[in-house]
């Protein structure tokens, strides 16, 4: 695993879109040089003690070249919104790259299924995936047409984008589960990445258990510090006792391994 | 830099410097070796082991407040055979001297742990977590004065290594805890532990924690850990270790002048990784400023007695 660093970083650009997701570019050369698809940035915009804590964040994108990767904040709480708010050449201080990095890239299609906020975590893995010329099929879902994440970026790294809206706004009217259970059936994915519903992990993990395809989950946990030292992102192991820390053990999680809410 | 000498002594045991990190609050590991080497603290000391392997609480198992967080960890552990086959060794390896964190269900289980815990030979200190969730017998072990000193007069009176009694704040009047940390055998005490508390998910309308309640920490009780410690230090005369909310050097300056003879950083290493390192630093440099040979000249110099 690349060795995290624990930096200053310049906040390089910003950018809403859609409304309540905010884009940050950050420019830390060596977390731009290292990270890899599945790892995460703990973020921390402030020196106040209220927030206190850092903030986990995927790793959307990486430009060794430029020095820069981009993070992608849903605007819910005190935290997000303080860093949301943060101006063009602000300071940021930043861990990471963090947690394990995605290893498994000799599939012969790979299926991401994702909704808000998770739809930014799988934008680094469908980029390597198409830079490796393997085929990503991509189920993009939302409530409604305006509430799409990372749509340009996922259309950009997958053979096919598709979409699905709860009220029918933009392209399939109903669950993105039923686009993902065609794809499978044409035979055309034996692995799927979900992030961002627990309806679609639970789906997910159905299908891994029944041996229809390999299932990864991108987890998100309550974290303090992303290293392994406060034990708070705890997720329960599947069939046996104990957890596993999304921070150290994840967070990509094969979803057979884990227990699913 | 002008050099000064940082070297305390605990019970007997000389720490190079006086900053470690508190139990179950930083891990030794590779990725903790990239941001500072181990071996420079003044100690280490593990996440509390018991005799057998506990899983932890349910999750949520922590939760941000103003200056400070609550956690509801519940002391996963592996069980004690394990931490000293695969942990114990690569923190006997560092160098710093070792303290080791314990906790029991039972009275058996304290002075089984102990000993087991001596045995290896791998151990510089012994530190007793009597403020732990898990209660015996219906009170914690550090909320009572005669529980408290049965648990550490047992341990004292079967292992030789110097005893370290980690108090609760959660009491009537911590001096008298101290007092009867003291009185029982401990060779020194560590105060504080959390402050028990909870806080509410208003969208949930539930209890944030999966535990319900869960121990405060960070530099929302350091006042009141400055005060644990400030008082403990007027009746007691073993050492005492401070923490709470230490989060550089002003703060570990503050106990170490409260009375403290060394200090544990405890929730801000998840903010700051080199939270410890930036600690060692500006007491040192505190030191050459205010023309003090050794950091032993400061402590409990609040008191006005020296």
């Amino acid at each position: 695993m690349a060795a995290p660093v624990y930096r200053k970083a310049i906040l390089v650009s910003r950018k809403e879109s859609p409304r309540g997701y905010v884009h940050l570019v950050i420019r830390e050369e060596q977390i731009a040089r290292t990270a890899s698809p599945g790892q995460f940035v703990m973020v921390r915009g402030w020196h106040t003690g209220d927030p206190i804590l850092p903030r986990p964040f995927d790793i959307v994108l990486a430009d060794p070249l430029k020095g820069v990767f981009r993070i992608c904040i849903k605007v819910e709480g005190k935290g997000t919104r303080l860093l949301s708010a943060l101006k063009k050449g602000s300071t940021l201080y930043v861990t990471g790259p963090l947690g394990k990095s995605i290893t498994e890239f000799d599939t012969a299609g790979t299926a991401l299924l994702v909704r808000g906020a998770g739809s930014a975590a799988v934008v680094f893995l469908a980029e390597t995936l198409t830079k490796l010329k393997k085929p990503v099929y991509t189920v993009l879902s939302a409530s409604t047409k305006s509430r799409l994440v990372c749509r340009a970026l996922l259309e950009e790294f997958s053979n096919d984008l598709f979409i699905a809206t709860d009220d029918g706004t933009e392209g399939y009217h109903g669950n993105g589960t039923d686009i993902l259970d065609r794809l499978i059936q044409e035979g055309k994915v034996d692995t799927v990445y979900t992030c961002g519903s627990h309806r679609f992990a639970r789906h997910l993990k159905a299908l891994d258990l029944a041996g229809k395809v390999k299932g990864f989950l991108f987890l998100e946990g309550n974290m303090g510090c992303g290293m392994g030292d406060c034990h708070g992102c705890a997720v329960k192991k599947e069939g046996k006792e104990g957890y596993f820390l999304v921070c150290m053990d994840g967070p990509v999680f094969r979803s057979r391994d884990v227990v699913v809410e | 830099m002008q050099q000064v000498d940082l070297s305390v002594e605990i019970a007997g045991v000389r720490f190079p410097n006086p900053v470690m990190p508190a139990s179950g609050a930083y891990e030794v590991d590779e990725i903790h070796d990239n941001f500072f080497s181990p071996s420079q603290l003044g100690a280490v000391i593990n996440k509390t082991i018991f005799l057998h392997p506990r899983p932890g609480n349910p999750p949520p198992r922590i939760w941000e407040t103003p200056c400070g967080m609550l956690n509801a960890i519940g002391i996963p552990c592996d069980g004690a055979d394990s931490f000293i086959k695969e942990k114990l060794p690569i923190l006997r390896k560092l160098g710093p001297p070792v303290v080791v964190s314990i906790a029991g269900e039972t009275m058996e289980e304290w002075i089984e742990l102990s000993e087991k815990i001596e045995e290896t030979g791998m151990v510089d200190l012994l530190e007793l977590n009597l403020s732990c969730p898990n209660l015996s017998e219906g009170i914690p072990w550090s909320t009572e004065e005669k529980t408290l000193e049965r648990v550490v007069s047992a341990v004292v009176s079967r292992v030789k290594l110097p005893v370290i009694a980690k108090l609760s704040p959660v009491v009537t009047d911590i001096a008298d805890m101290a007092r009867a940390a003291e009185r029982a055998g401990a060779a020194a005490l560590s105060m504080i532990n959390t402050y028990k508390g909870m806080a509410i998910d208003i969208r949930k309308k539930r209890p944030a924690l999966g535990n319900i309640t869960g121990g405060l920490s960070g530099p929302a009780i350091r006042p009141l850990a400055v005060w644990a410690v400030y008082s403990a230090y007027e009746v007691v005369k073993i050492p005492i270790i401070g923490m709470g909310g230490v989060e550089g050097p002003v703060a570990a300056l503050e106990f170490l002048l409260a009375g403290a003879s060394a200090v544990a950083v405890g929730m801000y290493n998840f903010i700051d990784p080199f939270t410890m390192k930036r600690t060692i630093e500006g007491i040192q440099e505190y030191l050459v400023s205010e023309g003090y040979d050794s950091v032993r000249q400061i402590i409990g110099l609040a008191h006005g007695k020296g």
